[in-house]
């Protein structure tokens, strides 16, 4: 989200792009509440998975799996790549991108492995570390922010505070992808509704980023920059003691990387399992993996080609299954009374 | 069990696939002793390119040390000079300050940014110095004394060159970005005085501010005079403060200007914009009053705030008119209008390259004395004042006010 976000809002968004998070949490909240209500009759512990099944028939059902499973282990792979390319354009500029994408791969494969509980708790005990490393940076950044790079902004920017809202909007609507693990989440935990707050604060952080970003660099320059937010974090100077902290916050971001890597392996295996019909989605583990791996590589020669991919393409498909592909037969299911 | 051991597995391989890189502090282990902290890097024009220095820190046992290099381009020449056998590993992730030379200033500063920007160990807040009349590897060079390093000198004027009002360290983020927003930035110069070596441990040169450069303009850096400078500063209101002397009514009063701060304010006529009123607000304390004058007098006082006035719009005055004649935005006034009145700016229509050869500039100051520290007239070496009691003094001084 963080190589992505910052540049990406201030291309769509121009200088006003730091009021983005809010339109784009606005979304996030209207997309929640149409799965949510598209859950409510669902059968204890079904996944969207089971639910697509049962919406759709078993033959298309299973299609429609399988499709969604071909396009995340794509996701993976792009998801892997692009945290590569971020080590190596900012710690790393002589490193080679298959190293990263390898032990990056090995180590979501022994999460993935895991338990779904076991990732989320992971997940809950390490977000107060991220959160507070996220904090304390771009509160050493503050000097840094110079308000002309931020104002003014009038009624005339709406357009551009939506437009900057999409690319946010896009990385909020990946939590539907995690629908497809319900069924293994405690029943309690998703009576209380708790992806609300988790989206609050992703949004927060969006909004931390694009602010600190946009205020210290300015729009022109910002989207010049292939790490923007980066390039902020690399000029933090607390009290002229402490400076290049970079390595360590991006040491916290590959926590943060071999987690949502590993909980999309974990989603692939969970749709090859209601595909196949086994039991168990262990077994589906190593070769997603393998897939990522192949797909990270291949997915472009170079870092120009892939950026292509990480600003149009990969987010125009990401919205289509959110907002299109995985909810529709959701809809025909629950018009046809099928749960 | 068997999973235990699997995992263990994948995670040596891990490990072993991130070691075997070369990417870990155990496979690129480098004794803090050997370590050569680059702080200052200098750049000229040269036959072959472009001649590179990098000056670190004097170390516990050895004098400060500088390093030099050619090479086609900069990054080549620090390139290779990083890698020469220098009896130590330069690392450039804590340089301060980019010197750049005259010469190279008037073709080469795109490839001096850019490489600051895009090179993974430099860093965006490295203060950029162009050196006026001359080379800035000698200048570094002739900083350096047998236990000073040039980058304590230029660091100790980059403390203090606010305070002196002489100038601003705009840091490779402040460039570009000006860059990338007006077209045009700013960049501070300095240039290099032969003082006398009154101790051993200083060097040949003393660094002296320069005025600005203006980046952005054609045939290569715009530069401004001291009082160019002077008005750019109080403008971007970036002033901090600065000793002058003004003369008023005979005498020389020293006065340290302590805040000077423009305020701007968009004037549209049939909704174009017309003009900019822009309004000083100064404040000054007495720090030295030579001759025979009377702070103790009011119209004394305001003759000398007058004076302050006059001194600090002809700055502002004059760093206008260049702006004007460069045809570079280097005040950033077009940001100032659309931040103030971003609806109206934006219904007139007009770009800023049509408007501003054509705006009216209103400049008006106001200045205020606040302050004589302690003694209010100065001692009576001459004896000419006759011998009043404090009493008289103070109803002459009601009288006059």
């Amino acid at each position: 989200m963080i190589r992505i976000l910052p540049t990406s809002a201030v291309i769509y968004g121009g200088r006003a792009a730091w009021l983005s998070p809010v339109p784009a949490l606005l979304g996030g909240l209207v997309l929640r509440g149409v799965y949510r209500w598209l859950r409510r009759t669902a059968p204890e512990g079904a996944g969207l998975a089971d639910l697509t099944v049962l919406s759709l028939g078993k033959a298309a059902g299973r299609a429609m799996c399988v499709l969604y499973a071909l396009w995340l282990t794509f996701y993976g792979g792009f998801v892997a790549r692009s945290a590569s390319e971020r080590l190596l354009a900012t710690v790393y500029p002589n490193g080679g991108v298959g190293v990263f994408i390898a032990v990056m791969l090995v180590v979501a494969l022994i999460t993935a492995s895991g338990l779904t509980k076991t990732l989320s708790r992971t997940a809950e005990v390490l977000m107060p570390l991220l959160l507070a490393v996220i904090a304390a940076v771009l509160l050493s950044a503050l000097p840094d922010v110079a308000s002309e790079n931020l104002l003014p902004v009038t009624y005339l920017d709406a357009g551009s505070i939506l437009y900057g809202a999409l690319p946010i909007f896009n990385v909020l609507s990946a939590f539907a992808y995690f629908l497809f693990l319900m069924g293994h989440v405690e029943p309690p935990k998703l009576t209380r509704g708790n992806s609300f707050p988790w989206m609050v604060l992703l949004v927060l952080v969006a909004f931390g980023a694009t602010f600190f970003t946009l205020g210290t660099l300015g729009d022109k320059l910002a989207i010049s920059m292939e790490n923007a937010f980066f390039m902020v974090i690399r000029n933090i100077r607390v009290f002229g003691v402490v400076e290049r902290v970079e390595s360590v916050v991006v040491g916290v971001w590959i926590v943060t990387d071999f987690i949502f890597l590993g909980a999309v392996i974990m989603i692939v295996s969970e749709l090859w399992r209601t595909v196949t019909g086994a039991k168990r989605r262990a077994a589906f583990v190593p070769p997603t993996a393998a897939l990522c791996a192949a797909a990270a590589f291949f997915i472009s020669p170079d870092a120009f080609d892939f950026q292509r991919w990480s600003d149009f393409i990969i987010p125009a498909i990401n919205m289509t299954f959110t907002l299109v592909l995985i909810p529709l037969p959701l809809i025909a299911g629950k018009l046809r009374r099928k749960y | 069990m068997k999973r235990a051991v699997l995992a263990l597995t994948a995670l040596g391989l891990a490990l072993g696939l991130v070691s075997c890189s070369g990417m870990t502090i155990l496979s690129n282990y480098r004794r803090l002793e050997n370590i050569e902290l680059v702080r200052t890097i200098t750049a000229d024009a040269a036959p072959e390119g472009v001649t590179v220095s990098i000056c670190g820190a004097a170390g516990k046992e050895s004098g400060p040390r500088q390093y030099e290099c050619s090479g086609p381009s900069m990054g080549v020449a620090l390139g290779e000079l990083m890698l020469m056998p220098l009896g130590r590993d330069a690392i450039l992730s804590h340089a301060e300050s980019l010197l750049v030379g005259e010469e190279l200033a008037k073709t080469g500063m795109d490839q001096c940014l850019d490489y600051m920007e895009r090179f993974s160990e430099t860093r965006l807040d490295t203060g950029v110095l162009i050196v006026r009349g001359g080379r800035a590897l000698d200048l570094a060079a002739g900083l350096t004394g047998k236990e000073t390093p040039a980058p304590d000198v230029i660091a100790g004027l980059g403390k203090n060159i606010s305070r002196m009002g002489e100038g601003y360290f705009f840091t490779c983020r402040e460039i570009a970005s000006s860059l990338a927003q007006n077209g045009c930035a700013l960049v501070q110069c300095v240039k290099g005085e032969e003082g006398e070596k009154l101790f051993e441990e200083r060097g040949e040169l003393d660094i002296r501010p320069a005025g600005f450069a203006v980046l952005g303009t054609e045939g290569g850096p715009a530069y401004l005079t001291e009082e160019e400078t002077l008005g750019t500063l109080v403008l971007l209101n970036k002033f901090r403060s600065k000793n002058m002397d003004l003369e008023v009514e005979g005498t020389v009063l020293t006065v340290s200007v302590d805040r000077a701060e423009a305020g701007f304010e968009p004037v549209f006529e049939d909704g174009a914009l017309a003009g900019i009123d822009i309004a000083l607000k100064l404040e000054a304390n007495v720090i030295c009053l030579t001759g025979d004058g009377a702070l103790t007098d009011a119209l004394y006082r305001k003759s000398a705030e007058e004076a302050l006035s006059r001194r600090i719009l002809a700055a502002v005055n004059a760093a206008l008119r260049r702006s004007r004649q460069l045809g570079a935005d280097f005040l950033d006034l077009e940001g100032v209008v659309r931040r103030r009145a971003p609806l109206k700016m934006e219904r007139s229509g007009e770009s800023w390259a049509e408007v501003f050869p054509r705006l009216a500039l209103n400049v008006r100051a106001e200045s205020t004395l606040l302050r004589t520290f302690d003694i209010v007239d100065p001692p009576d070496v001459a004896g000419e004042e006759e011998n009043r009691s404090p009493w008289e003094k103070l109803i002459e001084s009601l009288n006059g006010s």
